[in-house]
C-alpha cells in the first residue's frame, strides 16, 4: 500500500515535468532556447517515472537494470540536444537576442 | 605498450562487460555466469586485437569506483537546473535573455571533454552547442547561469583527476 502511494508520488511527478518540458517547448523563442526545457524537464521526468517504477517492483535486479537505463538516458539526451545545437549552429542560425524584440 | 599494460586494460574491459552480463541476464546461476565470462573474455580479446585499445585510456578503474558518486552529484545539479528552468517556464513573462558564450576548458582529451559537455546540457539553463578543440560554444538562457560552468568543470576534474595546471 504505502509503496503504490510512494509510486502514484513519483509517477505523477514525472508526468508533470513532462507537462512542463512540452509547456516550455512551446513557449520559448527559438530552437536554442527550446532545446532547454526538451533537454533538461523530459529527462528529469523519465527519471523520477522510473524510480516510481524501480519503487513498485522492489526487485533488486529491476533497479539496476533501471539504473542503467537512467544512466544511458542522461547520456543519450544530453548527446541529443547538443546534435540539434550543434547544426543549428553550423547552419548560421542567429540565436534570439531580447534586445531585437524590442526595437521592433 | 608492454604487455602488463595490455592486459590490465583488457581485465578492465572484461570486468565492465561482465557485470553489464550480470545485470541484464538477472540470474547469479552457475550456467548463466560461466557463459558470460567467456563471451565477455572473447569480446574483451577481440577489441584489443582490433582497435589496439579496451575503452578509452582515461577510462582507468580509478574513474569507474567515482562514477556512482559523480553520477549523484549530477543528478541533484539536474533537479536544481529543472527547479529553476521550470521557474522561467512557468513565469507569464518569460524572463529569458539567452545568449551563446564561449568556453575555453582546460580538460584535456575527448572523454572528459565529451562528459563535460553532456554535463552541461543538462544543467541549468546551459546547451552546450558546439566544440572545437578546448573552445565550447555554450547557449545560456539566462545570463546568471554562465556562473554555474566553472563548478561543473571542476567536478569532471575531479572524476578524471585532472589538475587545472595540465
Amino acid at each position: 500500500m504505502v509503496r503504490n502511494i510512494i509510486t502514484v508520488i513519483f509517477c505523477s511527478i514525472g508526468a508533470f515535468w513532462f507537462l512542463l518540458g512540452t509547456t516550455g517547448l512551446l513557449r520559448m523563442p527559438d530552437i536554442f532556447s527550446r532545446l532547454h526545457p526538451s533537454t533538461k524537464c523530459d529527462t528529469l521526468g523519465a527519471c523520477s517515472v522510473m524510480v516510481g517504477v524501480a519503487v513498485y517492483s522492489g526487485s533488486l535486479w529491476d533497479i539496476l537494470k533501471l539504473i542503467l537505463i537512467m544512466c544511458f538516458l542522461l547520456l543519450s539526451s544530453a548527446t541529443c540536444g547538443h546534435a540539434i545545437g550543434r547544426s543549428a549552429v553550423r547552419r548560421d542560425i542567429a540565436p534570439w537576442r531580447k534586445s531585437e524584440e524590442e526595437e521592433q | 605498450m608492454d604487455r602488463g599494460f595490455v592486459f590490465r586494460r583488457k581485465l578492465l574491459l572484461f570486468a565492465v562487460l561482465f557485470l553489464f552480463w550480470i545485470v541484464l541476464t538477472a540470474t547469479l546461476a552457475a550456467n548463466d555466469i560461466v557463459l558470460g565470462a567467456i563471451s565477455s573474455a572473447l569480446v574483451a580479446g577481440i577489441t584489443m586485437l582490433l582497435f589496439g585499445q579496451a575503452l578509452d585510456d582515461r577510462f582507468t578503474p580509478r574513474v569507474l569506483l567515482k562514477l556512482p558518486w559523480f553520477i549523484l552529484r549530477l543528478i541533484w545539479e539536474i533537479i536544481k537546473a529543472n527547479i529553476d528552468v521550470a521557474k522561467i517556464i512557468l513565469n507569464p513573462k518569460l524572463p529569458v535573455d539567452p545568449r551563446i558564450v564561449q568556453y575555453r576548458t582546460y580538460l584535456p582529451d575527448d572523454l572528459p571533454r565529451t562528459f563535460f559537455a553532456d554535463s552541461i546540457t543538462l544543467t541549468p539553463g546551459t546547451v552546450t552547442v558546439d566544440i572545437e578543440d578546448n573552445l565550447l560554444s555554450v547557449h545560456c538562457l539566462c545570463p546568471y547561469h554562465e556562473e554555474g560552468l566553472a563548478g561543473l568543470e571542476s567536478l569532471v576534474a575531479w572524476l578524471f583527476g585532472v589538475k587545472p595546471d595540465d
